[in-house]
């Protein structure tokens, strides 16, 4: 919503952004640990383990808060606190339901600044990972303003708020759109056969990657960023089955589950496959379903 | 005030201190008229926008005995010269073209020049004043910063390079008043004669340096730009015999079915001017020249006036297959070139691919033709035209202080030349980033594209994905630092200074003042050729604004900057040496640490890229000849 | 306290058979599953909490230990892993093994066993993370301590800490102009022992340690004041500007104090002129190197 209405009624559209914001802000982060502790035991159970409790996220962050600040830069904890406020500034546009386009640019501008910190911490391995996470945003970023252009196509507005609350089941217009969103979802939320920036999981050839220089409130603030990421990852789910919220919850959760599944199922990818095959994806499913959907409509 | 007093003041002011700068060769009176000159222009392009505003659309004919004589009379002896020099290097194409140019034409102004009747010469409306403005204000700024650079250009090269200098100041000062008479004419015969003057400028500024090399993409740029100017001619006589005109302004209003084919030449030599695809080798060669040539020429100012023509005859161009096509030559442009960009690693060459690239995307929106594209098209050309002037000049001085322009040796220069590398590093936001310039643009024509014709915005989708990784890699580079350097901004002369923050300030600036930009200059060219304005939503603007208040307060960190932090060696398997930078190798030595971009260049291939672009570019301009002819 | 309910680790293997190498991997394997207590294995010394050690420690592999061990961020702890760990095990007489881990680094848990079983290290782990609670602890009342901190005159019985102190505070001088001959890094304990009895010390002590020091003498009208240190981890506190008004202040007869440092540490130059001190000549001491005197009179103008 825009914060003036039609009729200008700009008080009260203006508390109801803010009330959603303010939601938003403490709701967001809680959903994400929630959904990542429960990755954490789903993954362990796949693997016949017992796995941590569904806090052991929250008890992490926590605990980084309470380690040294340690850098090899000093500056480069800056760009990661700039990472966080972007992308909870992100996830604000998407709840309180501005434009998507602005959302995405906005979202380009967080990942910006999180591997230009990881470029200034100076180190092998946290440059790799830059490098990587730079291939890895110029592979997922096509899907996703697809999607955007998908969602316009059918109802004609890019805002989130109108979009959320269409009549239209988005799914049956969009599912290459859908498909190849799908698959950029990994690199998203970091998880295996596109975690080629950050390697979650440990001892591989880039270390930690681009992460590999922060510790202590840095790593907390990456966390956080994530958990925030991830609910507005799956927010743009839910807008595909937004005709119902049931099914836009569930088909939110069920995309995660299978993420978590995907990630246990696949070793990792070379980013040269991880970009091509995003690209051919996003190409074939997005754009082509783009086309499908301007000559059905003409 | 006599509204004719202005523009025309706009050409001759420059003119005349060109040829002042040809007689007194000191290097005071040279500082002295170019720093006058600089502020007389500045001052009279920005007194045209008052006037403009206030008065509205200007047009008046220059009733001036003998002024089309004049023209011919150097149009013959320029073409004389071109002819003269192209033999005498041994290029007999280049010489061909202009030969036949300068027939086609002087054969056309003797034969029928009586009977030509031209209402108005001049024709003056915002989106002529935004393009003097930007030669106007930008321009001059670049003159002013080659007063440091062609110095110290000359002290780091010397005996290298013949010093020309007053030849240099000339040049730049004559083909300034003929980019203001570009976008002043509207007699098209006036718009040729500029715009020879100006492929004529470039050919000499490329060539500057002298050497073999710069020789080769001198003649390169030539004989592309003369490929431009025969559309070109042909198109005025064409016009002439099938039209009845050769006023630009008839021309906008007149029947499309007549006015098209003329109209797609004039486009096709906008595409050279503009170095789009098929044409594009001549400016990724013409990086050779001296950086403040690069800023002022090949990317702020005439690669501009090929779009300039292109975005005039949008309302031609609407909903057509030529226009399609011409969107199509420059989505593909903006599509590969990108592309290419991504595997380069020498700063100019970046430079001088995003440049192709981002007037692929003007072209493309001119060629679409609505209103929601043209308003987006005029926005990518101011932002652009601010954002690499001072990428160009920055690069510029810091080419002086490495003695190299490659990507990576600029690793750490943060800390070597903090000041340039923010300068540097605005630049590039303003080129990519979310709140800066480029991207309101490119969000502007991504809307445009989507009401328009959806397919069209895979170009972009996929363009601007690459253009992020080759900003943002540069980028990094500046920002790691591998050892501990002493900054060392010394021997950077004021006047390189001057223009540098002005347009640090104005990359800032047009951002945060955009809104006012689009209302003022944009809105009222809009209105008049449409009828219909273009909003952004006041919510959306307001958002755009906070993220630049946002990013703006980045500086303020550095209040908090290193505090209570341990600083340790970066991790590198433990091995690190007593000099935290390097690692023990497996002999027992030191190894200092390093690291290298990516350039993806298996994937992104430039002789492949530009071969496919090259052979659909050419298809796509066949075809609109066909579909025309046929 | 959050440290003990998520461990993260980091695992080095020294000069060993690789025994107790794989037992450390067997934690992480489905039956002992070391991550229900959400311990992780990071492979990260920046991100790691508790540092596994197995195998001996040999000339070549020392550096690796205590670099690895610098980089970790406080509070941290090591785990020493299996009989070679503890003290060299079979390869202890080897003529390039050191010996146990302790000899490089300070290690908090000693698990014994050739190989360990995962029992004993996850025992070992459990132990350390007591250890981690602890130290967490002391970490933290070191940051609140600052209230606590005295500054006293230092006796000769302090020398080892402090120069102890100097090489530590010096490391990053000595990397700045890379030259690592600077006399700060290369005194010995006789010279500083010797030092006490033509020069005042003091010390700055937070919880019982010497955390920053500072030594003067005065000839004529002028006091020389020397080496004024602070530990890297306390820098930025304000201990510096304690130690050299205190030391001020012991010479009330002086008409002006001098001091200097290298012309490339700029924040010396930054934190001298904020306190009153201004340049007044410089010195050549070697190809690398500048000194830049500073001086400042009793009034705290600078002449």
């Amino acid at each position: 919503m825009h914060l003036f209405d039609v009729r200008g009624n700009f008080h009260f559209c203006l508390m109801k952004t803010l009330y959603l914001f303010i939601l938003y802000l403490i709701g967001a982060p809680l959903v994400g640990a929630w959904l990542a502790g429960w990755d954490r035991r789903l993954s362990a159970r796949l693997q016949s383990r017992v796995g941590p409790p569904i806090l052991q996220p929250v008890y992490d962050v926590l605990k980084l808060t309470q380690k040294e600040n340690m850098v090899v830069r000093r500056s480069q904890n800056f760009y990661i606190a700039y990472y966080l406020i972007f992308v909870i500034f992100t996830g604000a546009l998407f709840f309180t339901g501005q434009d998507m386009l602005l959302i995405i640019f906005s979202l380009m501008l967080a990942s910006v600044f999180f591997v230009l910190a990881g470029f200034k911490a100076s180190s092998p391995y946290s440059f790799i990972g830059a490098q990587r996470e730079l291939v890895q945003i110029m592979a997922y970023e096509p899907a996703v303003i697809f999607a955007a252009i998908g969602m316009y196509m059918v109802t004609g507005t890019f805002e989130v708020s109108k979009l959320a609350q269409t009549n239209h089941w988005l799914i049956l217009s969009l599912p290459g759109i859908f498909f190849a969103y799908l698959f950029i979802l990994a690199m998203k939320l970091r998880k295996s056969p596109f975690d080629i920036s950050t390697s979650h999981h440990g001892h591989q050839e880039v270390v930690k990657g681009i992460t590999t220089e922060f510790s202590g409130k840095a790593l907390a603030m990456i966390e956080v960023a994530h958990w925030y990421e991830t609910t507005f990852i799956l927010g743009i789910v839910y807008l595909f089955f937004a005709k119902s919220v049931v099914a836009g919850l569930s088909a939110a959760l069920a995309a995660y589950v299978f993420m978590v599944f995907v990630d246990n199922a696949f070793a990792r990818v070379k980013w040269p496959l991880a970009l091509a095959s995003s690209w051919i994806v996003a190409f074939l499913c997005g754009a082509g379903n783009m086309i499908w959907l301007f000559f059905t409509r003409h | 005030m006599d509204t004719t007093f202005i523009p025309v003041s706009l050409v001759i002011v420059p003119a005349i201190a060109a040829f002042l700068l040809l007689i007194f060769r000191g290097s005071k009176a040279k500082n002295f008229i170019v720093i006058s000159a600089s502020a007389l222009i500045a001052l009279g392009s920005l007194v045209l926008f008052f006037l403009n505003n206030m008065e509205g659309l200007i047009r008046f004919k220059l009733d001036i005995p003998g002024v089309s004589a004049g023209m011919l009379g150097i149009e013959i002896f320029m073409a004389l010269f071109i002819i003269f020099i192209a033999l005498r290097n041994g290029k007999s194409l280049v010489a061909l073209l202009a030969l036949i140019q300068v027939c086609l034409l002087t054969g056309f102004e003797l034969r029928y020049g009586h009977a030509l009747i031209v209402a108005n010469d001049v024709f003056i409306d915002t989106f002529s004043v935004i393009m003097a403005l930007i030669i106007g204000v930008i321009g001059t700024l670049i003159a002013v910063y080659s007063l440091g650079y062609m110095r110290s250009f000359h002290r780091l090269h010397a005996g290298e390079f013949p010093d020309r200098q007053p030849m240099f100041f000339f040049i730049i000062f004559v083909f300034l008043a003929a980019m203001f008479g570009i976008v002043f004419s509207n007699n098209l015969l006036w718009l040729y004669f500029f715009w020879e003057i100006t492929t004529l400028s470039s050919f000499l500024l490329i060539g500057y340096k002298g050497n073999a090399e710069s020789a080769q993409n001198a003649f390169r740029a030539l004989l592309y730009n003369l490929i431009g100017g025969l559309f070109f001619a042909v198109a005025i006589v064409w016009m002439h015999f099938f039209a009845g005109t050769i006023e630009m302004d008839k021309l906008m209003v007149m029947h499309k079915a007549v006015v098209m084919f003329p109209v797609m030449l004039l486009c096709f030599a906008g595409l050279t001017k503009s170095a789009q695809l098929p044409f594009s080798s001549w400016l990724v060669g013409a990086m050779v020249a001296p950086s403040p040539v690069s800023a002022l020429l090949h990317s702020s100012t005439m690669v501009k006036a090929g779009v300039y023509l292109i975005v005039r005859f949008a309302g031609v161009l609407e909903g057509t297959v030529v226009g399609l096509m011409i969107a199509l030559v420059g989505g593909i442009t903006f599509l590969l070139t990108t592309f290419i960009a991504v595997s380069q690693s020498d700063a100019k060459k970046v430079l001088a691919y995003s440049t192709i690239a981002n007037l692929g995307l003007i072209v493309m929106c001119a060629g679409i033709g609505t209103y929601q594209a043209v308003w987006a098209a005029i926005l990518l050309i101011i932002f652009h035209a601010v954002a690499k002037g001072l990428l160009f000049l920055c690069v510029g001085v810091i080419e002086h202080k490495l003695h190299s322009r490659d990507i990576e040796d600029m690793t750490g220069l943060i800390i070597k030349m903090p000041k340039m590398s923010i300068m540097l590093q605005v630049g590039m936001a303003g080129m990519f980033l979310a709140p800066f310039g480029m991207l309101i643009s490119k969000w502007a024509v991504l809307r445009a594209l989507v009401d328009y014709n959806p397919l069209l915005t895979i170009f972009l989708v996929f363009g601007s994905s690459a253009t992020l990784f080759f900003w943002v890699k540069w980028m990094g580079q500046l920002l790691c630092v591998l050892k501990e350097e002493e900054d060392d901004e010394t021997g950077i002369s004021r006047a390189e200074w001057m223009p540098l923050t002005t347009l640090t300030i104005f990359t800032v600036g047009v951002c945060a003042f955009f809104p006012l930009i689009a209302k003022t200059m944009i809105e009222p060219f809009i209105r008049q050729m449409y009828n219909a304005t273009v909003t952004m939503g006041q919510g959306n603007i307001m958002i755009m604004l906070i993220m630049l208040a946002m990013v703006m307060l980045f500086p303020l960190s550095f209040f908090y900057y290193g505090k209570k932090v341990k600083v340790v060696d970066a991790y590198l398997s433990g091995a690190n040496t007593a000099i935290g930078t390097s690692f023990t190798n497996s002999l027992g030595g030191a190894t200092p640490m390093e690291m290298k971009n990516y350039y993806l260049k298996r994937y992104f291939q430039e002789e492949k890229l530009l071969r496919i672009g090259v052979a659909v570019c050419i298809f796509l301009m066949c075809a609109a000849t066909f579909i025309f002819v046929s | 306290m959050f440290l003990k309910k998520s461990p993260w680790i980091i695992h080095y293997d020294g000069s060993s058979c690789n025994g107790c190498d794989i037992e450390v991997l067997a934690c992480l394997t489905p039956l002992f599953d070391v991550e229900r207590f959400g311990i992780i294995n990071t492979g990260n010394p920046k991100h790691a909490d508790i540092f596994l050690i197995t195998g001996s420690v040999n000339e070549q592999n020392k550096e690796i230990i205590q670099n690895i061990y610098c980089q970790m961020p406080d509070p941290k702890v090591v785990v020493a892993i299996g009989i070679c760990a503890c003290s060299g095990g079979i390869f202890a007489e080897c003529y390039n093994v050191l010996g146990g881990v302790a000899k490089v680094i300070p290690v908090d848990v000693f698990v014994p066993g050739c190989a360990a079983r995962p029992e004993s290290i996850i025992d070992g782990v459990v132990k350390g993370l007591a250890v981690l609670e602890e130290k967490g602890k002391k970490f933290k009342n070191m940051k609140k301590g600052l209230a606590t901190l005295s500054i006293d005159p230092a006796q000769i019985q302090d020398s080892a800490e402090i120069l102890a102190l100097q090489k530590a505070a010096y490391q990053s001088e000595a990397e700045l102009y890379n030259d690592f001959s600077l006399s700060p890094l290369n005194q010995s304990l006789e010279e500083i022992k010797a030092d006490f009895k033509s020069k005042i010390f003091l010390k700055a002590v937070l919880n019982k340690v010497i955390v920053g020091s500072v030594r003067a003498y005065q000839e004529k009208e002028t006091c020389h004041i020397g080496r004024l240190i602070v530990h890297p981890l306390y820098q930025n506190w304000g201990i510096g500007t304690k130690l050299l008004y205190a030391i001020e202040a012991r010479f009330p007869n002086a008409v002006r104090y001098e001091s200097f440092t290298g012309h490339k540490s700029k924040r010396t130059l930054y934190f001298g002129r904020k306190r009153g001190y201004r340049e007044c000549r410089r010195e050549k001491v070697s190809l690398k190197r500048e000194r830049v005197f500073f001086e400042k009179t009793r009034e705290g103008k600078a002449r």
